[in-house]
């Protein structure tokens, strides 16, 4: 009787495997239909491509802070600014339930492109939408810190940007090197992939938004930031209406100090007035921060006088948030991002703009 | 045939058929997901596979294998979860007992206990962060905060649920509210505690896990959302769902264990019942 | 004289809280709450701008509300019937039954985190809308977490009956179907709201946290997560607060549909 019992209960569940399997199989055949259809649409303009994929809600971005020039894109092809949430990998975009992928060209994009460990292997049949291109740029990574410790110390402030510079510089001509640095210094992305994102960093920190070199590290190029402004302006959405507010009579004076910068390049600084300080990086130890794991592993931070202990990002807790409180020093984060901060009550400083263009792309199959 | 029989009717078969039931499920799925998708270690990966990359002795991140990373963060992850499972269960276990000794804090503290356990922690994480200015400080009083509550609820419970007549009978020897507690109220609320302390166990372990992830840095959750984010081999992120579930089904049952060391008339009282 | 006591007892059950609430609050607004605790008005926005945030956008809260809770109510809903189908059948087959119902505790002690993301990933096929299939994902994680607590209350409320009461039964030659429709079920109801006492709160939070990592940006969790990520924490205080009334709102409702039964039951 009891056996029986146990017979049915698991002929019940194989059934409902079986059930289940059979609906994944049909779903899969249904998706090589539509994949042959994207396929034949090979000559589409960029243009049509986001339209196209607006129309069916396919295109995905992260959120958190990171949609806007997405949202400014498909404004400016007349699209409404909703997007699908992307999960952090690009399983997404590779099972085609979206079709314009965001993917930071150091990151995302390698690991489509790319035949290494955790890559999606498409090679040459993807192609991508790029921001810079469009108009709709956003600078990314840059220094910043509190207005207050800025004013408090600002010769730790003037080293900590000349050696992180330096280090800079460094890893961007040595961008092998630098990715090994990287690697040791506990990433645990895999070494191919760092150097990878490291010849890939290397290029939004010599390039400019339109495509001019730039030789002078870590300038805020006044047209750009403006871009910038506006564009946050534009699509920054806080629904704390004094904050939203306040966004609105932001002005590049408010977000950044351009005289550290300054003194930094021409060495017009003294002894540090703290030594001990942190950074905050916006994301897991990665090249995308090369510049200041080199900085250390190269010494440029002792020469100056600092202890530089480099904290790692990625939690829900952001690194603007992380400098506010005064557990970290100094933090990397978007300029956006650094915007509706300041919107929202926080009083914070662009010290240096690293990053001269827009990292951000849209990645399709071909 | 007989000794199959006799098999089959001992205390661990039945659960050791589950988990054979289980792991013949995820293996049907997981060759169904081999066969149709491109990434399948990202949905489903095989047993084996995950055992593989346990056993794998490459390293993948400058000098560390994939294990001896999720053991690293898993040490970090429990000793916080403990300090704050032990804090927390030294509060909840006062705060129960001033809410039995003196009736308004009860109707006082009752409903905000109730109250703190809606409160999504990750609201609350930022604001004890600004107040501690220290993430590890924070991760542990949240993990504390978590534990608690269910530990205060049952002992207080326990407190309530000493018999009158055993109270009345201490009152006659004398004896004052100190022996009373002591001698009585204490003891008698001691399975009640440790409900508590069961089902708080697994609760430290996940809110510490959960914790992890709001800032960078070592912890089992730092870890599962950089595996998550793809940071390394997907492997590493089914080693730690597997290593959480683990712990937090030991967790449990060592309270368990504890009780079954600490009370031994409830030992006895259950003999009798059977 | 014992009438007028109660009444007492019951007013200060209520108005003692009540006080202390409106204390905090009061030392809140006047950022007292701000020098005790080290923080600024930014961590910790006083409880007029959380109010106003509130009053502002009470239309996208109450979309996203209608998202939570619906996710909640049908995840609670879903486990609490399936953890009593469990409990059920652990009763009918004891020996087998057990075993479930270790397995599925076992499920309780895996963390949100590390479940969530798992459900979204096995889910992707169910339908290309993401809307319905991160619905969908998000109420599987809540039912799998409300179905432990239910099962093993029930369990015991099914089978800790009064003693002799089931030799009586079975003295009257009733069959199981008697047995359980006029003894374990009834017994086991006030197990039943002892399992939803611990899974109302439980599925709130599960619902949170499993907004978090779905596709689809709905929900009072996903509005928490976002505003504290782009540092607006005013707002996110405005969703936390939503968030307490969601749970305060639904535990209480328990607590009537408590009360109105075990009162049935008694009389």
């Amino acid at each position: 009787m009891k056996l029986r019992r146990t017979m049915a209960l698991m002929a019940a569940a194989a059934l409902i495997a079986a059930l289940l399997g059979g609906c994944g199989s049909e779903e899969t055949s249904t998706k090589t239909t539509e994949t042959t259809e994207t396929t034949q649409a090979t000559s589409m303009t960029d243009e049509e491509r986001i339209v196209a994929a607006a129309k069916e809600g396919k295109v995905g971005n992260w959120g958190l802070g990171n949609e806007y020039e997405i949202q400014a894109l498909l404004t400016k092809y007349g699209q409404s600014t909703d997007y699908l949430v992307q999960s952090f990998d690009m399983d997404g975009f590779d099972d085609g339930s979206i079709t314009l992928a965001s993917a930071m060209t150091y990151n995302e994009l390698g690991l489509v492109v790319n035949d290494y460990e955790g890559g999606y292997k498409y090679g040459d049949s993807v192609g991508i939408i790029d921001m810079n291109d469009h108009g709709v740029a956003m600078l990314e990574d840059n220094i910043f810190c509190k207005k207050s410790f800025a004013e408090q110390n600002p010769n730790t402030v003037k080293a900590f940007l000349s050696a992180s510079l330096k280090g800079w510089e460094y890893a961007c001509n040595n961008t092998e090197e630098a990715a090994q640095i990287v690697y040791e210094a506990g990433s645990s992305v895999s070494s191919d992939h760092q150097k990878y994102m490291a010849s890939e960093v290397a290029k939004l920190i010599k390039t400019d938004t339109k495509g001019n070199a730039v030789s002078d590290y870590g300038k805020m190029d006044p047209e750009a930031m403006q871009q910038t402004l506006d564009l946050a302006k534009k699509y920054i959405k806080l629904d704390d209406s004094a904050a939203s507010e306040k966004l609105g009579t932001l002005t590049l004076d408010d977000i950044r100090d351009t005289s550290y910068l300054e003194a930094a390049k021409a060495g017009d600084f003294g002894t540090p007035e703290k030594t001990d300080v942190s950074i905050q990086l916006k994301w897991l130890p990665q090249a995308q921060f090369m510049g200041y794991y080199v900085a250390k592993a190269k010494g440029y931070y002792d020469e100056v006088g600092l202890n530089v202990n480099i904290v790692s990002g990625g939690g829900d807790i952001g690194e603007t948030t992380a400098v506010n409180n005064g557990t970290v020093d100094f933090g990397v984060t978007w300029v956006s991002n650094l915007i509706s901060a300041n919107s929202g009550g926080m009083d914070l400083l662009e010290i240096a703009q690293i990053y001269q263009r827009s990292g951000l792309v849209l990645v399709y199959k071909k | 045939m007989n000794k199959l029989k006799r098999l089959t009717e001992t205390k661990y078969f039945m659960t050791v058929l589950w988990i054979v039931i289980i792991i013949a499920l995820w293996e049907i799925f997981a060759f169904i997901v081999a066969a149709t998708k491109r990434t399948p270690e990202n949905i489903l990966p095989h047993l084996t596979g995950i055992m593989e990359s346990v056993m794998s002795d490459r390293t993948i991140n400058g000098g560390q294998t994939a294990i001896q990373m999720v053991m690293e963060n898993a040490a970090a992850t429990l000793s916080r979860a403990g300090i704050g499972y032990v804090v927390g269960i030294v509060c909840g276990f006062v705060l129960a007992l001033l809410m039995s000794l003196w009736k308004p804090i009860e109707k006082i503290a009752f409903p905000y206990l109730m109250l703190i356990q809606m409160i999504p922690i990750l609201g609350m994480a930022p604001i004890i962060n600004a107040l501690t200015g220290d993430i590890a400080v924070s991760r542990v009083a949240i993990a504390a905060i978590l534990t608690f509550y269910p530990v205060a609820t049952n002992t207080l419970a326990g407190f309530k649920a000493v018999q009158r007549e055993k109270h009345e009978l201490m009152y006659s020897y004398a004896a004052n509210k100190f022996q009373i507690y002591t001698k009585t109220m204490i003891p008698a609320c001691i399975p009640y505690f440790f409900t508590g302390l069961k089902i708080s166990a697994p609760m430290a372990i996940t809110a510490s896990i959960l914790v992890d992830t709001l800032q960078g840095g070592i912890g089992l959750g730092c870890l599962l959302s950089q595996a998550l984010k793809g940071a390394m081999t997907r492997y590493v992120f089914w080693q730690i769902v597997f290593f959480s579930a683990i712990i937090g089904i030991l967790s449990f049952s060592v309270m368990g264990l504890l009780e079954y060391i600490l009370c031994p008339y409830k030992r006895t009282s259950k003999k009798e019942k059977e | 004289m014992t009438k007028r006591k109660l009444n007492f007892d019951s007013a200060t059950s209520l108005l003692y809280p009540l006080i202390f609430g409106i204390v905090i609050l009061m030392m809140w607004q006047c950022g007292v709450l701000h020098s005790i605790f080290r923080t600024d008005e930014y961590i910790l926005p006083y409880p007029t701008r959380i109010f106003r945030i509130i009053i502002e956008n009470f239309d996208k809260i109450l979309e996203n509300v209608n998202s939570s809770v619906f996710v909640i109510i049908i995840g609670l809903a879903a486990g609490s019937v399936l953890g009593y189908i469990a409990a059920i059948g652990a009763t009918v087959s004891p020996k087998f039954g057990k075993g479930g119902l270790t397995v599925i505790s076992a499920f309780n002690a895996i963390p949100i985190v590390a479940m969530a993301p798992v459900i979204m990933n096995w889910t992707k096929d169910v339908s290309s809308d993401a809307e319905v299939r991160s619905t969908v994902a998000k109420i599987i994680v809540v039912t799998l977490m409300c179905m432990a607590s239910m099962s093993i209350n029930a369990h015991r409320g099914l089978n800790e009956l009064k003693p002799f009461s089931l030799d009586l039964m079975k003295s009257y030659a009733a069959d199981n179907k008697t047995v359980f429709l006029k003894l374990r079920f009834p017994n086991s109801i006030p197990y039943i709201f002892t399992a939803l006492k611990v899974s109302v709160p439980g599925s709130v939070i599960t619902a949170l946290v499993s907004e978090y990592f779905a596709e689809y940006r709905a929900g009072v969790g996903r509005q928490i997560r976002e505003n504290i990520l782009i540092a607006q924490y005013s707002t996110a205080w405005a969703y936390i607060v939503v968030a307490c009334l969601i749970g305060i709102i639904l535990f209480a409702l328990l607590l009537a549909a408590e009360g109105i039964f075990l009162k049935r039951r008694k009389s």
